[in-house]
């Protein structure tokens, strides 16, 4: 299979611009990129989900168009997304042929054979698992096997893994590792996206790196060097600008060894007023779970935080803003917006208290306050009575800072602060956090933008899978040692 | 800023018209109706029938008022008919050794109490609105039939016959309270904490609680608030009738949601208000009374309200999505 110049546009702008990838037999073929860089497009578009602006596809030597995952599939091209696919409460074989069970004579599903042909599956899989249990029950590992011989049974030769190492750990990437050399060997063509380097130079015979959905180099891995992939994922060598320091205070908050199981393991580091220091790391590197932490919106296993050098118990947002920590969420949409309520009542939700007395509000009161932060973050709206959902996204984002600024906030961590917003709303929230920082606010900042963290942070906290991977001062910071760093292999 | 500043200006002004526009359609609703009530019979627009029609929707009116709670918290309240049935038959049990001093606050603190069980297994055990209050309508129930063995009991306490059916003012009681229970909703939904609360968890409950708003505490209050208010109206109702009857308000937490929705609250919460809820109550209130009025046959007037509920929402929806 391959694809050439293919062009992809959302709302005029382009996420893939040219993208050539040639998928051969017997091979795997890595793609990388940052997040953002087009990797998840680039499969939607092979897997029939996407059809392209621009470019062609060829299937064995002649193009095709696939209108649909359908008919990807009939062309033996099968995706195996981050999320899998299967139903819960059936059992792996039924998941396997759901939709091509055999049948005997009568029409009926006949279970010995889908039986046999389920063994025979898991036997080129060379895996052990009951094929009449509940997918449900089974490990995430063992479900992706499922999928990968659902895969199989459907006549795959072009198989497309989504960032499978995401949900796995070591032990189990191993195996799917195995199973991926086996299936290679067997004659499949594999695409393998990642964004962990080490997993690239394990398994990969040729990577094409992707950047702002551009293809940015294309090479046997044998040939190439961490260095060069690297270079080639952030595509400059970065100048940061230079670093002003900033006149520091008291530790606001600290750290110390905060794990919760399964999603980050001893996380420890400290902030001190009128700082930033930014946590870097990948998706899925447990970033914003340490900030849910922080905020009590979920339970740390052990370690423990201190707040102006005592330590606390955060029993829930609602605590937490009682010791002046605000947090603005990363996804607006699902946990920030009150999406059809107005936008004073946004503002205000999180410290109603300061606009009450006596069990009424003081609508004046709160008024006067809604347009004051209005003014000072510079939001522009149609009128106070409108709904929320009618801002732009930048005012929109800049609505829920305001509303954390609500509870006079002494440390404010503000996860993906920019995302979605344009490049005017991106300056002035930058302004926003420098005269936030003036005032002696702590910011902990969690930003996927190498750039936007080098721009505001004064220290560096890179994560990877769970862990603090590298802490990084301001001049020994480079977007090249953050990306090392959380993308592994230093 | 400079752009700003002008809409700020207009601020509260645009609140109030863009409340009045989401109103606007239900209240245009009402009036058609009623213009076309006073077209199809003299006897409509004339003030006994129009109280008569207040002391109608009485019952199903203070039962909604409650219901606008959870559906604004995007929950439902399916066990508040059972919840008045048993008030019902705890009135005139305990009217017939007691007082109404002893009478009144025990049967509506057992609407309370069922509403507490109610929120604390929505809120603190995760149960959906509408599994949990199903089971307590089935519950509920029970629980009156038990109580009575299955017989009616009869109420014979004079004052506490006049509840249901006298006058203050010119103005039949059950109507007044109802008026009161809205004022008092309306107040504690507009002005104050708990209440832009209550429209926040609807909205968006997981913002809600990111932004330190006790989710679990206000929803418990607010089955609370539902429960007792199904206890007022079973008030109303036992004593209008004069008999504690354990069927009573079979069926009626449908009429509830239909008033409310009719109203223009949506199911999806964090969108109405006990204003509306009053239109929606009104609006079927007066229709029945049209069909009545005309000699419907009763039969065929089910047909007219369950057409009325379908169209209201269908036409209310339409605006809202653009």
């Amino acid at each position: 299979m391959e694809a050439r110049g293919i062009w992809k546009y959302f709302d005029g702008n382009p996420v893939l611009s040219g993208v050539d990838l040639a998928i051969q037999h017997s091979e795997v073929h890595a793609v990388v990129g940052e997040n953002g860089a087009g990797k998840s497009t680039l499969i939607k578009v092979l897997g029939g989900i996407y059809q392209p602006d621009r470019g062609i596809l060829l299937i064995d030597g002649a193009p095709r168009r696939l209108r649909s995952p359908r008919d990807a599939l009939a062309h033996g091209i099968v995706v195996i997304h981050q999320e899998l696919s299967l139903a819960p409460h059936l059992s792996s074989e039924q998941n396997i042929f759901l939709g091509h069970f055999p049948v005997t004579r009568s029409g009926l599903v006949d279970r010995r054979e889908m039986r046999r042909r389920t063994e025979v599956l898991f036997d080129r899989l060379s895996i052990s698992v009951d094929p009449g249990c509940p997918v449900g029950q089974l490990s995430i590992a063992q479900q992706q096997m499922v999928e990968i011989a659902k895969a199989l049974s459907l006549d795959a030769k072009v198989l497309i893994l989504d960032e499978p190492s995401a949900v796995l750990d070591d032990d189990r990437l191993q195996i799917l590792f195995g199973v991926i050399r086996r299936l290679r060997d067997q004659g499949l063509g594999l695409v393998y996206i990642s964004h962990h380097l080490d997993e690239i130079f394990s398994i990969a015979d040729r990577v094409t790196v992707l950047r702002d959905g551009r293809p940015t180099g294309h090479a046997p891995v044998a040939d190439v060097t961490e260095d060069w992939l690297v270079g080639r994922m952030i595509g400059r060598d970065f100048a940061s600008s230079p670093p002003q320091s900033r006149a520091s205070g008291r530790i606001a908050i600290e750290l110390r060894g905060l794990s919760r199981a399964g999603q980050f393991d001893d996380i420890s580091f400290s902030v001190r007023e009128g700082q930033v220091v930014g946590l870097a790391g990948l998706v899925g590197a447990g970033r914003s779970e340490v900030a849910q932490a922080v905020i009590g919106a979920v339970r740390p296993s052990s370690g423990s935080i201190a707040v102006f050098e005592k330590a606390v118990r955060i029993t829930g947002p609602h605590a937490a803003s009682r010791l002046g920590i605000a947090y603005v969420t990363e996804d607006r949409k699902t946990c920030g917006l009150l999406a059809n309520r107005p936008v004073r009542e946004n503002l205000t939700i999180s410290n109603l208290k300061r606009f009450s007395r006596l069990c009424f509000m003081r609508p004046r009161h709160e008024l006067r306050f809604a347009r004051d932060l209005i003014a000072r973050l510079d939001i522009r709206l149609p009128g106070m009575g409108h709904e929320i959902r009618k801002l732009s996204g930048g005012n929109q984002q800049k609505v829920l800072i305001g509303r954390a600024l609500a509870v006079r906030p002494k440390i404010l961590i503000l996860d993906e602060p920019t995302r979605g917003v344009d490049i005017g709303a991106k300056q002035e929230i930058y302004a926003i956090i420098e005269r936030l920082l003036a005032q002696r606010v702590a910011i902990i900042l969690i930003s996927s933008e190498l750039e936007e963290i080098l721009r505001l942070s004064d220290q560096i906290v890179v994560l990877r899978r769970g862990r603090v991977a590298a802490t990084l001062s301001r001049t020994q910071a480079s977007e090249a040692a953050i990306m090392r760093a959380a993308a592994g292999g230093l | 800023m400079s752009r700003s500043l002008p809409a700020l200006r207009r601020g509260r002004l645009a609140d109030a018209a863009s409340r009045l526009h989401k109103q606007a359609g239900v209240v245009l609703a009402l009036v058609l109706l009623v213009l076309a009530a006073t077209y199809a019979s003299d006897r409509f627009l004339t003030v006994p029938n129009l109280l008569n029609v207040l002391r109608q929707v009485a019952i199903v009116g203070i039962l909604a008022v409650g219901q606008t709670f959870a559906i604004l918290t995007a929950g439902i309240d399916l066990s508040v008919g059972a919840v008045l049935g048993l008030s019902v038959v705890l009135f005139a049990r305990l009217l017939e050794h007691h007082g109404l001093v002893v009478a009144i606050p025990l049967g509506l603190l057992s609407g309370a109490v069922a509403g507490l069980v109610n929120g604390i297994g929505i809120a603190y055990g995760g149960i959906p609105p509408f599994i949990m209050t199903l089971g307590m309508l089935s519950f509920a129930r029970g629980l009156a039939f038990i109580y009575t063995g299955g017989t009616p009991i009869p109420i014979l306490n004079e004052d506490f016959y006049d509840i249901g059916n006298g006058y203050v003012l010119g103005m039949p009681i059950p109507a007044l309270m109802l008026i009161a229970a809205l004022f008092a909703c309306g107040v504690v939904l507009r002005l104050t904490p708990f209440g832009r609360c209550v429209y926040a968890i609807g909205s968006n409950e997981a913002a809600a609680r990111l932004s330190g708003v006790a989710v679990r505490r206000y929803k418990v209050l607010v089955y609370v608030i539902c429960g007792l208010l199904a206890a007022l109206a079973g008030l109303v109702y036992a004593s209008q009738l004069s008999v504690g009857t354990p069927i009573a308000g079979q069926g009626y937490e449908l009429d509830a949601i239909a008033a409310v929705v009719v109203g223009g609250t949506s199911l999806f919460g964090g969108a109405g208000s006990v204003f509306g809820t009053f239109v929606g109550t009104l609006i079927i209130g007066v229709l029945a009374n049209m069909l009545n009025l005309t000699g419907v046959d009763p039969f065929v007037q089910q047909l007219f309200k369950g057409a009325l509920i379908v169209i209201a929402v269908f036409v209310m929806s339409r605006p809202s999505r653009g």
